[in-house]
């Protein structure tokens, strides 16, 4: 399968997934006016990747500022996950914040509360 | 019911085979009879059991469409929450910047941006009537020979004790900030020349007391001197702001340590 590449801009994250070693990756702030544009291929290449391959999957984030429908678009994501992990795979989520920003690693708290798969939150 | 249903097939049964009732009339049209009602029976058994699993299969439909409500709602009320703080996170941030682009980062007292900004503002009151102001500009005597003399470390310390000392016990509607260098500027409302004179006088004696550690164990004394101007209805600012550094001038030509005019 394809691996995604999408470099990030004022308003929008890098983004990049590689399924060889599956491992996605996002960093910076997300407020896309569309949200759909941005993480709708991100969404389907995860489902892809679960359906397609048995190797355990991991995303890791460092994501600062989110707007609402991106915050949307990652509970899609994380719902995503929660399914696999329910139904046997291997998947986890790790959040990176920066010590002088806790309040980033509390949303990131905010975000993991509904879930069961393994998900990090590591400040440094 | 189904027991005497029962009891009565068994009777008509028993009757058919019953080798006096072989050549009755009605014998054929009773086993007729018979294998109509069995059919019947075995629909009526079928519709039942189609209708009883529709039922519980809406049923579940609409159980899982409710689970799929909460799971929504819950959702709903977390991309709330979550985007409440991202915003509270934004608010924050921005105050931050705010205060950043209003402060003089060494003094830590307001900048010439904001300055400028009350300056216009309260010149506009001005013009819209029942509303003065006095602009004093005070400027650290031979500051060029503290540096000279004991480094930039002291004339840094030398401007955040002055700020500090310049800036407190003003009234709530009063605005001291740094102008730039080694120059500071009040903005006075309300108060008569003469009055402002006063204030800045008894500045000028606080300034006196001041003494900056020089960071070898010895302290330094200083002195400012001040010029004011009253804002003229008619005149721009920045022409008020000019006749209060004139006035500085003035103050510094006449021996420096004093108010002008």
């Amino acid at each position: 399968m394809t691996d995604l590449n999408i470099p990030g801009g004022q308003a929008t994250p890098d983004i990049v997934a590689d399924s060889t070693i599956g491992l996605m990756t996002m960093r910076g702030d997300s407020y896309p006016e569309n949200a759909l544009d941005l993480f709708g291929p991100v969404i389907s290449w995860v489902q892809d990747f679960l359906s397609s391959t048995d190797i355990p999957f991991r995303i890791e984030l460092e994501l600062l500022y989110l707007n609402t429908s991106s915050i949307r678009a990652m509970m899609d994501i994380f719902d995503i996950l929660e399914d696999a992990h329910g139904a046997g795979r291997q998947v986890a989520v790790i959040w990176y914040y920066h010590d002088d920003n806790q309040r980033v690693g509390e949303l990131a708290e905010e975000f993991r509360e509904d879930y069961t798969f393994l998900f990090d939150i590591v400040s440094r | 019911m189904t027991q005497s249903y029962d009891e009565l097939q068994k009777r008509i049964e028993t009757l058919l085979v019953d080798p006096a009732n072989q050549d009755h009339p009605l014998a054929d049209a009773v086993k007729e009879l018979c294998r109509h009602l069995d059919e019947h029976m075995r629909r009526l058994e079928r519709i039942t059991m189609l209708s009883d699993s529709y039922q519980s299969m809406v049923l579940e439909r609409e159980t899982d469409l409710c689970n799929r409500f909460e799971h929504q709602l819950r959702r709903i009320g977390r991309i709330m929450r979550i985007s409440d703080r991202y915003q509270g996170m934004l608010r924050d941030a921005n105050l931050r910047l705010q205060e950043v682009s209003n402060l003089d980062p060494l003094t830590g007292v307001p900048n010439r941006r904001v300055l400028m900004t009350r300056l216009q503002e309260a010149s506009q009151l001005a013009a819209e009537g029942d509303f003065s102001f006095v602009v004093g500009m005070l400027d650290i005597d031979h500051f060029k020979a503290i540096n000279d003399h004991y480094g930039h470390q002291t004339g840094d310390r030398a401007l955040v004790t002055v700020a500090r000392s310049l800036c407190s016990d003003l009234r709530a509607t009063d605005l001291c900030g740094r102008w730039g260098g080694e120059e500071f500027l009040l903005l006075l409302p309300n108060v008569s020349p003469a009055d402002a004179r006063t204030i800045l006088e008894r500045k000028l004696a606080a300034i006196r007391g001041l003494q900056i550690d020089t960071g070898h164990g010895k302290t330094l004394n200083l002195t400012m001197s001040a010029g004011l101007a009253e804002h003229d209805v008619d005149e721009a600012i920045s022409s008020t702001i000019n006749r209060a550094d004139a006035a500085l001038y003035l103050a510094k030509r006449q021996g420096r340590d004093q108010v002008a005019p």
